[in-house]
């Protein structure tokens, strides 16, 4: 591996993100994305939780911020690779990247395992159960804010242990 | 001598600088803890600012009432710009030299002041008028440019909050 992320880092590729002003700019692309992919997650676990917006169709509301999740998904994987390959062997040894990606992996599953386990119930089934969200369906979604609050926690220690 | 002087040099040699070095350089770990819970603010005050502003501007969650959006949301942002704040002042009051010099710094307080009056703005009239913005094409017209100038002032903290430790890296 030691030699994959020498051979990353050594790139051209590498040497214009890390020492132009692309770093600083596929950072603030980075934040912003970071911003809007939580925020939607956020506000969908919120009222699967029943914290918020009860008054609207629980389907519906998810619905509609699931396609900004993967707008801003797309964006803030494409900038984190690119601030990855600026210093890959020094990131991948960092302990807050690592506890970063493996947060991120569990907050991926979550997102599988909603959407293949929970919410894809036919929404007949889950209109015939009210509005309020199922046991599993309230789990998911408080994983779901933890995991994605440690995503932004441990991404910030990540400066601070480089 | 310039405001800027003035401040950091008031700063610089208060008793509240050296209370404020002498947590961050003995309390252990705290320099992280600080610039964790202030990005963890920054991302809930983005988030909830955000989707009020998409919301006003008709791009995102068109089902809920535009007006219900914003009396729900907004109490995330006014909850956590104070802790915003407060983390952020911290590192100011610690390194007064690396931000009162720092062009950079202006463009982020005046995008900060954009976005408390924009907000104040969006969220004062339907505190007691629930359909304030929805009465009339004024009025969602007037929603419109206060939510762009939102959006567009959270993008302008963001952008020049990176910048600022540019600068910095490349100045000083």
């Amino acid at each position: 591996m030691e030699a994959i992320w020498t051979w990353i880092g050594e790139s051209e590729l590498a040497f214009q993100i890390g020492a132009t002003w692309w770093f600083p700019l596929l950072e603030s692309i980075h934040v912003v994305a970071i911003c809007l992919l939580v925020g939607a997650i956020c506000m969908a676990d919120l009222r699967l939780l029943g914290w918020m917006g009860k008054r609207y169709d629980l389907h519906q509301f998810v619905d509609e911020l699931t396609p900004w999740a993967w707008g801003a998904f797309v964006p803030a994987v494409v900038t984190g690779l690119g601030l990855f390959i600026s210093r890959p062997a020094a990131y991948a040894a960092n302990p807050a990247f690592q506890v970063k990606f493996v947060l991120l992996l569990l907050a991926g599953a979550n997102v599988f395992y909603f959407h293949r386990y929970v919410y894809a119930i036919p929404a007949e089934g889950i209109a015939a159960e009210g509005i309020t969200a199922k046991g599993k369906e309230r789990l998911a979604a408080g994983f779901s804010i933890v995991l994605w609050a440690g995503v932004i926690l441990a991404g910030r220690w990540v400066g601070h242990i480089n | 001598m310039s405001w800027r002087e003035i401040a950091a040099e008031e700063i610089g040699g208060s008793a509240l600088r050296e209370t404020v070095l002498y947590l961050l350089m003995n309390v252990p770990g705290l320099p992280p803890i600080a610039q964790a819970i202030h990005i963890a603010a920054v991302a809930v005050v983005m988030g909830s600012a955000f989707f009020v502003g998409l919301r006003q501007l008709g791009l995102a969650v068109g089902s809920q009432d535009p007006n219900e959006v914003i009396s729900r949301l907004m109490p995330f942002m006014w909850w956590s710009l104070p802790v915003l704040v407060v983390s952020g002042v911290l590192f100011v009051i610690a390194r007064p030299d690396r931000y009162f010099f720092n062009p950079i710094v202006d463009i982020k307080v005046i995008c900060i002041g954009v976005v408390v009056v924009s907000a104040l703005v969006i969220h004062a009239p339907t505190r007691n008028h629930s359909d304030f913005w929805t009465r009339s094409r004024l009025h969602r017209t007037g929603s419109v440019v206060a939510s762009a100038c939102l959006i567009l002032a959270l993008l302008g903290i963001i952008l020049a909050g990176r910048w600022i430790a540019y600068v910095d890296y490349i100045y000083w």
